[in-house]
């Protein structure tokens, strides 16, 4: 790795939370954890976040490997390219995601060395007993990434579990399919339970799931909270600690400190809505991150956002969330089935509401509520070339938001000192790089469409008032 | 085509050079089309629905532009290609779309597809991901709703009496397929792998009784070649998705091998299974395209001690196709930012080194550009194996 990538890489981000600060040492001590409790015997598993299986390892002990996490880490310290290579060589295309191409290469070298490759950041990830596929309607890596990580460890067992959910279709309802999903995703979450109870000789004690599940709903409901207060202005919190609170959300739900977690963030927020107190001094744009992962090596490109006056107070990228008591979810005491209905109630959240607007989807349409809800000026989203789930489809998204949202209406004085209504225009702006292969990301280049970018808010700005 | 074999095969590449003639034709007479991509979709259900199940094809030697302008480039050629075509309305006589959950390339821009092209009808089939008893039991109730669906566009309930009929109609079809391949058995076989891929891929946009007929009037042409056409050269089996041109096949062929097998999309893996007869319909079609067509994307359990047992359960059909028609090498033929296939690459290659078989793979772009560029390689390749 070059001498100057690792320079870099100690250059910290400036964080405008302190609680986004503190999670840099909790996902350092979690990894850490792993490897420990891998020498202590516990059982350890791969694991995907949002898989809707959280409360269900956490209730029976079982300690996860978020794998993504790993890659993610890997891309943030500038030491992902060895291991990306390293798949290469294995015969991974290098088009594939770069969080599993990352995964595999690490995997293999560890696997062929019998002990952690060197120097591995933050001491490696730690070999699991079993590994959690799933199979959902999104996301061919949850599918396969782990099977082809077996070529190198054919005695770890997998699970693969089936999480699909109903596609927005014009002549479906969810009401008329959902039965038939929830009925499969709850024998397939019970057949996982089946899976890690032979795996560890333990059985699930389901009171305490249940306490889990309930500990999880409150965490969602709190998290939505505490985003919402997010809308004031001058914004509290923009996106760039958001990617760093999306650790207790998707790597923590079903745990106390995850919950806990976001009981001080709220609390923290609120106090500084009080003082005023915003991610920048002078707040000039307000912008919606429409979609897209971080390139988690260039995080700074968010204060890069936030030295030219513009913030970020609503992301759809790990937001992955929605009020409960907003979910309809029906009445039962099993947790399982709980689990399932939140899963589908979850996924086709937004469906109801685009089917009030002719045209639109429900994508779409919660890119709408947030431009409206968080008084968004501009759109910016970033196109990852190795992952097609979250990065296929964003220019469509804006081209159909232009073509069904007449850009933001606003009333200003005419000439004739008459009250109009005008239609704002609303800019976006999508950058392309990766989650973690920095061989396709420019400083210069990317930095340089802010830059115009800003401009163009500038502009817009001038013709509206 | 060989020239002394005209008519029906050059009605063949008629059809092929221009791939909707025919659609458009029945189009024209009170046809309804339906187009669909990937060979996951149950065309029986589309058939007894009294449509024309329509495959969509890219073009390798159109540049794609108006797609790129609606979709990002970072997914699979192949399908940027069809979009590209069929945004250009080169496919306008279609009624309905239909996609399929295959790959994240084609679920994820099933939105796109829908709204670009403004369709009367629209579906997406959710295929489950493992093919355990669960997923069984949801698949039919995900066909029984594209059943109700897609009877409701044709305003008329499709009956299990219609089903069968086109479950019928189409194994009738894949035992056709298959005689064809017998064909190619011969050394030096007495049908070249460009030919087949021709009449497969036109098979793929008539209608099934008609594709029966067609196929039938081949297989005589072909049984009448008394002596093969062309000379002994490696026997290749060409490995991988969704290839559906035959530019491909034609530059290994005049690189000096004859293309005897696959396990392709428009090949073996859709040709080979047949839907079961008798019983539920819907049950036995929810058999064929989750369990019996192997592809990648559905997920299959590892079975056995050993990773080698693994291998076995998961690329067992091709290795019977390598001894079936006597194979000497494969090529490994993917397009860039394909998942499913992309992710078992090295588990592929590690089965095919197991049965010591000579493989080559390549990853390209959907392009007559690209397509050129591998010459070099397949010729070492060949030089490789003759040696
Ligand atoms: S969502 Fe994207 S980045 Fe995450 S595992 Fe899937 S393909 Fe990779
Ligand atoms: S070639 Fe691969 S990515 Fe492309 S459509 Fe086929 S399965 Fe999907």
């Amino acid at each position: 790795m070059a001498e100057e990538q690792k320079k870099e890489e100690r250059k910290r981000r400036r964080h405008a939370t302190e609680a986004a600060g503190k999670i840099g040492p909790m996902v350092k001590a979690t990894i850490g954890g792993t490897v420990k409790a891998r020498e202590e015997g516990k059982s350890i598993a791969y694991a995907f976040i949002v898989c809707s299986y959280d409360e269900i390892i956490r209730a029976m002990d079982i300690v996860p490997v978020w794998t993504e996490n790993y890659a993610g880490i890997c891309g943030a310290k500038r030491d992902a390219t060895r291991f990306l290579e390293r798949a290469e060589s294995l015969n991974f295309s290098r088009s594939l995601c770069t969080y599993a191409l990352c995964g595999l290469g690490f995997d293999q070298w560890r696997e062929e060395l019998g002990e952690m490759p060197p120097d591995a950041p933050w001491g490696g990830q730690a070999k699991p007993d079993f590994m959690l596929s799933s199979g959902q309607i999104l996301c061919d890596p949850r599918n396969k990434w782990y099977q082809a990580v077996q070529q190198y460890m054919p005695d770890v067992p997998i699970y693969n579990v089936g999480l699909p959910w109903p596609l927005y279709e014009d002549d479906i309802d969810v009401a008329d399919v959902e039965d038939y999903y929830i009925k499969y995703i709850v024998e397939e979450l019970r057949g996982l339970i089946k899976f890690l109870e032979r795996q560890t000789g333990r059985k699930m004690d389901w009171d305490r799931l249940s306490e889990l599940v309930d500990l999880g709903e409150r965490t969602w409901n709190l998290i939505w909270e505490t985003y919402e207060l997010r809308r004031a202005v001058p914004t509290p919190m923009g996106t760039g600690d958001a990617m760093n609170t999306m650790v207790p959300m998707v790597f923590m739900l079903g745990t106390q400190e995850g919950y806990d977690f976001f009981l001080e963030l709220n609390k923290e927020l609120k106090d500084k809505i009080a003082r005023k107190e915003g991610v920048v001094k002078d707040e000039k744009y307000r912008l919606l991150w429409g979609g897209g992962l971080p390139s988690w090596f260039a995080l700074t490109d968010f204060n890069y956002f936030n030295s030219k006056g513009a913030v970020f107070p609503v992301e759809t990228t790990y937001r992955m969330i929605e009020p409960i008591y907003r979910l309809n979810i029906p009445d039962t005491n099993d947790p399982i089935e709980r689990l399932a209905w939140r899963w589908i109630r979850y996924w086709t959240y937004w469906y109801d509401k685009a089917r009030k607007r002719p045209g639109s989807e429900p994508d779409v349409e919660r890119l709408i509520q947030y431009i409206e809800d968080y008084q968004i000026d501009g759109i910016v989203m970033h196109e990852a070339f190795s992952c097609r789930t979250w990065h296929l489809g964003l220019i469509w998204q804006l081209n159909q938001l232009k073509k069904i949202y007449k850009p933001i209406p606003v009333l200003r004085l005419g000439s004739n000192r008459q009250k109009k209504g005008e239609k704002r225009e609303l800019p976006s702006l999508i950058l392309e790089s990766d989650i973690v292969d920095i061989s396709s990301y420019s400083e210069v280049d990317t930095r340089n469409r802010i830059d115009a970018f800003i401009e163009t808010l500038e502009q817009t700005k001038k013709n509206n008032r | 085509m060989n020239e002394k074999d005209s008519d029906i095969l050059s009605k063949v590449e008629n059809y092929y050079q221009d791939y909707g003639l025919r659609a458009r034709e029945l189009k024209d007479q009170g046809q309804k089309v339906i187009a669909y991509l990937c060979s996951l979709v149950p065309v029986e259900i589309i058939s007894a629905a009294g449509f024309l199940p329509f495959r969509i094809r890219g073009d390798v030697h159109e540049p794609i532009t108006k797609g790129d302008t609606q979709l990002e480039t970072i997914a699979c050629p192949f399908m940027r290609s069809c979009f590209d075509v069929s945004l250009k309305r080169r496919y306008d006589f279609c009624e309905g779309l239909v996609l399929p959950h295959a790959c994240d390339s084609i679920t994820r821009t099933y939105s796109v597809w829908r709204y670009s092209l403004d369709l009367p009808y629209s579906h997406f089939i959710n295929l489950p991901h493992t093919v355990r008893g669960p997923s069984m039991d949801f698949f039919k109730a995900e066909l029984e709703t594209f059943r109700k669906s897609l009877g409701r566009f044709a305003g008329k309930e499709i009956s299990d009496g219609d089903l069968a009929e086109s479950i019928d109609l189409h194994n009738e079809n894949r035992n056709k397929a298959r005689a064809l391949y017998e064909l190619r058995k011969s050394d030096p076989p007495l049908v070249s792998g460009t030919e087949i891929a021709t009449i497969l891929t036109v098979g793929m946009r008539l209608p099934v009784k008609e594709a029966n007929n067609l196929f039938d009037e081949v297989l005589e042409k072909l049984k009448q070649r008394k002596e093969a056409p062309f000379k002994k050269a490696p026997r290749i089996l060409i490995d991988g998705a969704c290839v559906d041109n035959i530019d491909f096949f034609k530059l290994i062929e005049d690189s000096g091998a004859n293309v005897v097998a696959d396990s392709l999309c428009i090949g073996t893996r859709d040709y080979w299974p047949k839907t079961e007869v008798g019983g539920n319909p819907v049950d036995t079609l929810a058999h064929r395209y989750l369990d019996k067509i192997n592809c990648p994307r559905t997920y299959r359990e590892k079975v056995g001690e050993t990773y080698q047992e693994d291998l076995e359960s998961r690329f067992g059909d091709v290795g019977s196709l390598i001894k079936e028609f006597n194979v000497d090498g494969v090529i490994l033929y993917l397009y860039k930012y394909c998942d499913p296939f992309g992710f078992e690459v090295p588990a592929r290659k590690a089965y095919l080194d197991s049965l010591k078989m000579p493989v080559l793979y390549l990853e390209d772009e959907y392009s007559t550009g690209t397509i050129g560029r591998l010459r070099t390689r397949i010729q070492a390749f060949l030089e490789m194996i003759g040696s």
